[in-house]
């Protein structure tokens, strides 16, 4: 027997479902009578009405499609299961398999994986909803893919330690939901329907409580079992019940319910089963009232006085992100709670450093300024802490005051960009930060600056300044941003061939897939065979976003997927494909987000082997639109005859 | 003891003598490739020299009817005089149930072998160290059928003339072809990684020279 190979099929085998599933034990013993075969293109697996093989396929590498009568029904990409249907239902195969690119096939035998589907529930139940639905792939789209994603991805980790970090202000339920052990089976599940509430305690006449009914419990004990409804509750009621008092602190709540694995814990007036109820208190509740609360996060960093104490508020931010991207909530509110965290952070730091420099600068009080975030976070849409990019205008003054502005502000700009170091914000490599004099700028100073790229697009000119574009005001005077914006687009209506030489910036990178449908990753350097998520799928996506809203005109929407969205209204003739690049681009901003999570770091680069196949397909279905927007670009500003 | 002046000729052990019976019958030239046994090996060894150096790892894979078979794969672990001598000293103690004393190596080898035809990437080399390993017990050489995928390899790229001094060798190194042929790396410099990365290479390259009409063990090994 040879670990290494075994071990190397079963790391393959894991990262798709319905392997995913699998004990190691099983998973090892099914790697162990793979056999792997290699088909060139052209070639035929299996033929319509052939009996089925004593294995069912799973594909390695390359593409096989999957015809009827010469006709396409079904593409098979690389982790898709295929050819199980025939074999589970001990039939022919329904449809001819012809690879479409040379294919490396695993073939599992059919015995072994028969015993599986019985010992586990949760493989057959994978089967049979696929087989339910006629698929005969199993597969992910773009959108199923999200569905099944929710469905399979982990749960959540321990959220404990954020619990236990803040002074947190949890709400036990003080109106509890009784019955009394007579009471039908059914009569409980109306009550607790009626109410919305997962869990109904069984009291004796005194209010003490006998024992526990929960949700889960009407679906293992009742349902499943075939037990009728007309029994009573005391027949199934969990008992007895774990007490604790309600004044107990919340540490030790929450621990004694971890130990005894509990998902309700029942509150008395003394603590003890021998006195009445007084509240419960639900996993749920914690969940939802504990620091996973962007509104105590928000207030938290509003009172906050020092940095110190915002760079922690900013950590459990963290764990609150991680929470909502694994149980899959939307992106938009993430992206808009963690801008508001983000935004505030800097308010913060502004009305900080604005405070520390009031006593050598009286006079600036007055002077009217905008802090601007560029980039991720001018776009609303930076999850991690990566590069900040910001800069600082302000309002023109006297001639005589100019030098001593000038100074105020970036020291000013010097203290926000510390600041934001400290809460852990990476510095930007090149320097686009308000610490940097060039970025410091009067308005009439920053209308020039535009002005210039405007009229003298260079194409490394733009690589550095397309972010500048995506300025946003996070502090300070809205009005001086409004005029700035404004400027910019009448200097791009009297110039439009700038937008030319932008759309001509957004063709640079080609969708990332390379030839055999594989991840284009990087050939060299530290992040080898790695792919490069943010140069290569994101911002194509970012570039031609931006450009497209320039050139509508549209002003005010910053967001990536904001702006296709409205794309979508102006253009209704391209509306499904901005909706697709809307979607594309918020699933890479949740893969990238979890991968830096995962990993501690900006989750720029990501190993595609290391990704699951759903995860795998999804990043792939994104990249569909960054080409069919290319091309768009291509003929809308005509860059065929346009030379830069 | 090479510098014995009388070296006598070795007995053969009876496990050798069974294994060199199944040659009896050459394989027929018409034979297709997809019936064909093939053992993909590879050994990781202490260096280069085969006089001085000795193998610290076997791994090899059975493809059978053009198929990998993951079951068939086997990692086996000669002990040496030489790793024992300094590994022992190093570690104080070594774990010593998994190395195989030579004649059970040779004794599991040989059965694994059988007159499979044997596959690997400078395959020469390896057949030499793992003769080494079984001449004590009277085994002067394998009769099997031998590939070398680099061989192999050059030969559909540069044609069946070949003049070896034009062949850009560093392109046929095993990294370099599985680049080639799109076959990840990984589990590199363990024998039975190695071997298994070969066996992909191989099912490959069958492949490609079956649409250059090399579809049979005479045309193979032409």
């Amino acid at each position: 027997m040879s670990n290494v190979i075994i071990n190397r099929v079963a790391e393959f085998l894991r990262k798709h479902p319905p392997f995913s599933f699998l004990e190691e034990g099983d998973l090892l013993s099914i790697a162990q009578s793979v056999e792997i075969s290699y088909l060139s293109k052209d070639e035929w697996l299996f033929h319509q009405g052939e009996a089925a093989r004593p294995h069912f396929f799973i594909l390695k590498e390359g593409q096989i499609m999957l015809q009827e009568a010469g006709e396409i029904r079904e593409y098979c990409d690389v982790g898709d299961v295929f050819g199980i249907l025939a074999l589970l239902g001990k039939r022919p195969y329904v449809l001819d398999a012809l690879a479409g690119e040379n294919c490396l096939i695993y073939a599992i035998p059919v015995a072994i994986f028969e015993k599986l589907l019985e010992k586990n529930p949760k493989v057959s139940l994978y089967f049979a909803a696929g087989f339910a639905a006629g698929q005969v792939v199993f597969k992910a789209d773009l959108e199923k893919g999200q569905e099944a994603r929710m469905e399979f991805s982990r749960k959540s980790e321990d959220h404990s330690l954020l619990i236990f970090s803040g002074q947190s202000a949890f709400r036990i339920s003080k109106n509890v939901l009784t019955c009394q052990p007579e009471h039908t089976i059914r009569e409980a599940a109306q009550l607790m329907d009626e109410r919305q509430v997962s869990s109904i305690i069984i009291c004796n006449e005194q209010g003490y409580p006998l024992g526990i009914i929960t949700d889960k419990d009407l679906r293992s004990k009742v349902l499943s079992k075939g037990i009728s409804p007309d029994k009573s509750c005391s027949e199934i009621m969990s008992s007895p019940v774990i007490t604790r008092k309600p004044d107990t602190a919340f540490a030790d709540l929450y621990l004694s319910m971890i130990k005894n694995r509990l998902h309700h814990l029942i509150l008395t007036e003394d603590g003890t089963s021998e006195s009445p109820v007084s509240g419960i208190l639900s996993d749920h509740d914690i969940l939802l009232s504990m620091g996973n609360s962007p509104a105590v996060l928000i207030h938290a960093l509003n009172n906050a006085s020092t940095i110190e104490e915002m760079a922690q508020i900013r950590d459990r931010a963290e764990t609150m992100l991680r929470y909502y991207l694994e149980n899959e909530v939307a992106m938009d509110f993430v992206a808009g709670v963690m801008t508001e965290i983000n935004d505030v952070i800097i308010q913060q730091a502004i009305a900080f450093g604005k405070k520390y420099l009031s006593k050598d600068y009286p006079e600036m009080e007055e002077v009217p300024f905008a802090f601007l975030s560029l980039g991720s976070e001018g776009r609303e849409e930076q999850l991690l802490r990566t590069d900040q990019d910001n800069a600082i205008l302000y309002g023109n003054v006297e001639a005589d005051l100019k030098e001593k502005t000038q100074e105020y502000f970036q020291q000013l700009g010097s203290y926000v960009v510390e600041a934001m170091l400290s809460c852990g914000f990476s510095a930007c490599p090149a320097n686009i930060m308000a610490s940097n004099a060039d970025l410091v700028l009067s308005l009439s100073k920053w209308k020039a600056k535009f002005s210039e790229w405007v009229l003298h697009p260079s194409p490394e000119a733009l690589l550095r300044s397309s972010i500048f574009f995506d300025f946003r005001v996070i502090a300070g005077s809205l009005a001086l941003g409004d005029e700035l914006s404004f400027h910019v687009f009448e200097e791009i209506k009297k110039k439009p061939v700038f937008l030319n030489f932008l759309a001509k910036n957004t063709l640079q990178n080609p969708p990332p897939l390379g030839f055999f449908r594989n991840f284009l990753v990087e050939k060299s350097g530290e992040h080898r065979d790695q792919f490069d998520i943010k140069a290569r799928a994101m911002m194509p996506l970012t570039d031609l976003a931006r450009l497209l809203v320039l050139y509508h005109g549209v002003s005010g929407i910053n967001n990536t997927f904001k702006r296709f969205e409205k794309l979508a209204e102006i253009e209704p003739n391209y509306r499904e494909l901005f909706t697709q690049a809307a979607k594309a681009y918020e699933i890479l901003m949740r893969m990238r987000a979890i991968e830096g999570l995962q990993n501690g770091n900006s989750g720029r680069y990501i190993a595609p082997e290391k990704l699951g196949k759903i995860q795998r397909q999804l990043l792939k279905n994104t990249f569909g639109p960054i080409g069919e927007l290319q091309d768009i670009i291509q003929v809308r500003f005509q860059l065929d005859f346009f030379r830069s | 003891m090479s510098w014995w002046p009388f070296r006598p000729e070795e007995k053969k052990e009876s496990f050798v003598e069974e294994y060199l019976a199944l040659f009896k019958t050459p394989i027929p030239s018409i034979r297709k490739i997809n019936q064909l046994e093939f053992i993909v090996l590879d050994t990781e060894t202490t260096g280069l020299d085969v006089k001085k150096d000795h193998i610290i790892s076997f791994g090899a894979v059975k493809i059978k009817q053009g198929k990998i078979r993951v079951d068939s794969a086997i990692e086996l672990y000669p002990e040496s005089s030489k790793s024992l001598a300094n590994t022992a000293k190093i570690h104080g103690l070594i774990n010593r149930e998994n190395l195989l004393s030579p004649m059970i190596f040779s004794q599991k080898l040989l059965s694994y072998l059988g007159s499979g035809i044997i596959v690997g990437h400078h395959v020469n080399f390896d057949l030499e160290m793992l003769q080494k390993i079984s001449s004590p017990f009277g085994l002067k050489s394998f009769p099997n059928p031998h590939l070398d995928t680099l061989d192999l390899a050059v030969r559909l790229e540069y044609g069946p003339h070949i003049n070896w001094n034009e062949i850009p060798m560093r392109e046929f190194g095993l990294d370099q072809l599985c680049e080639r042929y799109q076959i990840q790396t990984e589990d590199r410099h363990t024998a039975a990684g190695d071997a298994f990365l070969t066996a992909q290479l191989l099912i490959k390259i069958l492949k490609s020279a079956e649409t250059k009409g090399i579809d049979s063990f005479g045309k193979l090994f032409r």
